[in-house]
């Protein structure tokens, strides 16, 4: 009975402390993964910065004129298309439909 | 006898204790161990327990962190995510002169990492014993460099800095903040706790390709008319969303200038004014919501003239009829029919619709910059007059909220510039009459279309534009000036399914000679005439506009 008990509360706290070291090791991979997903960010956050300034409407306009020698002309809405695909069949209706005595 | 007998009594006793107390001690031995296992035990079963337990726990998704670090702001972006504000740590590096240890070697070694800097001022610096800023917002190869130097007269110190990517195209929402981080207008005062809390970034609706689309063609028309400012609202009807909000002249945000230039206020939110006509399409739907006309019910004899106390109030339209109906009035603009819907209403009703539509009073809404508009007293000339949009004044945003519900199908909306990602934020509580918005919106549909309406130049092929154009003198001391008018056109597109609301107010627009009536005279020659009223103005630059952002609305936010 005694030896049971012993090898009860040796067996329990061996558990224990393999948990706890486990779990010790696994909250230290999460914080360096932690820190590196946060320069990471910081780094993501500047470049989408970057890209939302060369790709602003503002900056896109300037390209046109810089590169092309032609100018940028509007949309009519009525010659977009829609392709739509159902059972394998592709179809192309218009984007805008046209109500009555328009 | 008695005594002997005692004795024995005294022994058996004393045996019969000290075979208890043998007996007693084998017990506590065994208690002891069974007590000290039993305390394992439990502490055992706790620690286990409260392992299970911290590994059962699932990450909660919904902690939003709050950050504690001195300047912190969250970034803006708009309803594509794309940055409107972001901030950026800089590092600003200084020299402490009294911890220079050899000045020399630090010169030299600096001399390496910046070239380009004039050292004999440096040396002049270095020399007065204070500190100074040896170079501000350092790149981070330089300042990886000059750390490395491991000089301890070098100090630096790390900065945030608010960067405005699309520069002056929102600088009316956003706003300004100072520098000890306080917002001071906009959204970043409005919303300064909640910028400096949460690590989160603030996302608007506003949406940047709309905007910069809506802006350019304010500005190209700002020099075709000579206005002293105008602006923008687009707005979808359903929820109240705002897409993009315009006030020109605006400013860079990223050169945080001062600004006192009383025209370089937020015309969309803070301007209040007399808006005229806008005001007749507020008339009839009241009529209707009451249902005390219909759109067919005729007003015969209406007078060309019609004197109120000491005003006159005129037909701006000289050839205009006598007999109207109800939707002839709206698609002619006429005033004195307007009038007669608005006498037919009387005061309470008019002044209840207008009420539920959020015209007369201030507007709660996501930027403090919000105007105010001018309380009066209702009386008979007072019903009459707003009848057709005069001696009433609100602000441009209003007018797209009253208009977004008259069309909605009479839903209440409120307006908002903060994308709350509710699917079902959208028509909640009805407010006017079924019915209504249909008849609207068929008569709206017809000002554009029809050789009578005021706003052709709107008539964009494939959105269905349907609007109203109003043209209003401004105020000045004692009455009214007819060089200085305010020309306001709201659009609503599709008429057949209304999506979006679009109010375009120019600010003293003058006559332009691309904008000229041509006509025949009576001897057969061609004449003419420039005009600066609305339908010849704010008509054709929302015309312009909704020709351009038409293709993205129509795809981009297409509903399937």
């Amino acid at each position: 009975m005694k030896k049971m008990a012993f090898i009860t509360i040796f067996i329990l706290i061996l558990v224990t402390s393999l948990v706890k070291n486990s779990t010790k090791e696994m909250e230290d991979k999460i914080f360096v993964l932690n820190e590196n997903i946060r320069s990471l960010k910081l780094e993501l956050g500047d470049i989408i910065l970057e890209f939302n300034y060369l790709s602003s409407p503002d900056k896109l306009t300037q390209y046109q004129y810089q590169f092309f020698e032609k100018n940028l002309t509007k949309i009519d809405i009525t010659r977009i298309k829609k392709i739509t695909e159902k059972n394998n069949l592709i179809k192309i209706s218009d984007l805008i439909k046209k109500s009555n005595g328009e | 006898m008695s005594d002997k007998k005692n004795n024995v009594i005294l022994e058996e006793y004393e045996n019969e204790f000290s075979y208890k107390k043998s007996k007693t001690n084998l017990n506590i031995e065994f208690n002891r161990i069974a007590f000290i296992f039993f305390v394992f035990l439990v502490i055992s079963i706790i620690y286990s327990i409260q392992l299970l337990h911290l590994g059962s726990l699932k990450p909660e998704k919904n902690i939003k962190p709050v950050i504690t670090k001195k300047n912190y702001r969250a970034d803006i972006v708009d309803r594509n995510g794309n940055y409107l504000v972001k901030t950026v740590s800089s590092i600003d590096v200084g020299i402490n002169p009294i911890e220079v240890i050899d000045k020399k070697k630090l010169l030299i070694n600096l001399q390496l990492i910046f070239p380009n800097k004039n050292y004999t001022n440096i040396s002049k610096k270095i020399k007065k014993n204070k500190f100074f800023y040896l170079e501000k917002k350092i790149s981070a190869d330089n300042y990886e460099k000059i750390m490395l130097l491991g000089d301890k007269s070098i100090k630096s110190e790390e900065k945030l800095t608010r960067i405005y990517p699309q520069k002056n195209l929102f600088s009316h929402i956003i706003g300004q903040i100072d520098d000890d981080n306080q917002g001071i207008s906009g959204i970043e005062k409005s919303f300064d706790e909640r910028l400096k809390k949460i690590n989160e970034p603030l996302q608007l609706t506003v949406d940047t390709d709309i905007q910069f689309l809506i802006r350019e063609q304010l500005v190209k028309f700002q020099s075709t008319f000579r206005s002293k400012g105008s602006a923008a609202i687009l707005m979808n009807v359903n929820n109240g969303e705002i897409i993009s909000m315009v006030s020109y002249p605006d400013f860079d945000l990223n050169k945080r200038d001062t600004i006192s230039d009383l025209n370089f206020v937020n015309r969309a939110t803070k301007g209040v004014y007399e808006l005229g006509s806008v005001f007749k399409t507020f008339t009839v739907a009241a009529g209707l919501d009451e249902g005390l006309i219909e759109t067919d019910t005729e007003f015969l004899n209406l007078e060309k003239r019609l004197k109120c106390g000491k005003n006159t109030i005129n037909e701006y339209d000289k050839k205009i009829p006598s007999d109207l109906t109800v939707e002839q009035i709206l698609i002619r603009s006429g005033n004195i029919g307007s009038v007669r819907i608005g006498q037919k209403l009387g005061i309470d009703k008019l002044k209840s619709f207008l009420e539920k539509i959020g015209i007369l009073k201030k507007i709660d809404f996501d930027i403090d910059e919000v105007g105010d508009p001018i309380s009066f007293r209702w009386g008979k000339c007072k019903l009459a007059t707003i009848s057709f949009g005069h001696g009433i004044t609100t602000t441009p945003l209003q007018l797209a909220k009253g208009y977004a519900i008259i069309t909605n199908g009479g839903f209440e909306i409120e307006p908002s510039l903060i994308k709350k990602h509710l699917e079902n934020n959208q028509k909640q509580k009805r407010i006017i009459k079924e019915g209504v918005s249909k008849k609207i919106n068929l008569i709206l549909r017809k000002i554009v279309t029809t050789k009578e309406g005021t706003a052709e130049f709107a008539n964009i092929e494939g959105y269905e534009v349907g609007g109203k154009t109003g043209t209003a003198e401004k105020t000045i001391v004692g009455g009214y000036t007819n060089k200085a008018k305010i020309n306001t056109f709201v659009s609503v597109f599709p008429t057949s399914k209304p999506t979006y609301v679009m109010v375009v107010l120019l600010d003293e627009p003058k006559t332009s000679p691309d904008y000229i009536y041509k006509y025949k005279n009576k001897e057969g020659y061609y004449k003419g005439t420039p005009f600066n009223t609305a339908g010849w103005t704010s008509v054709e630059v929302a015309g312009k506009i909704i020709e351009r952002i038409g293709p993205i609305l129509a795809t981009k936010y297409m509903e399937n």
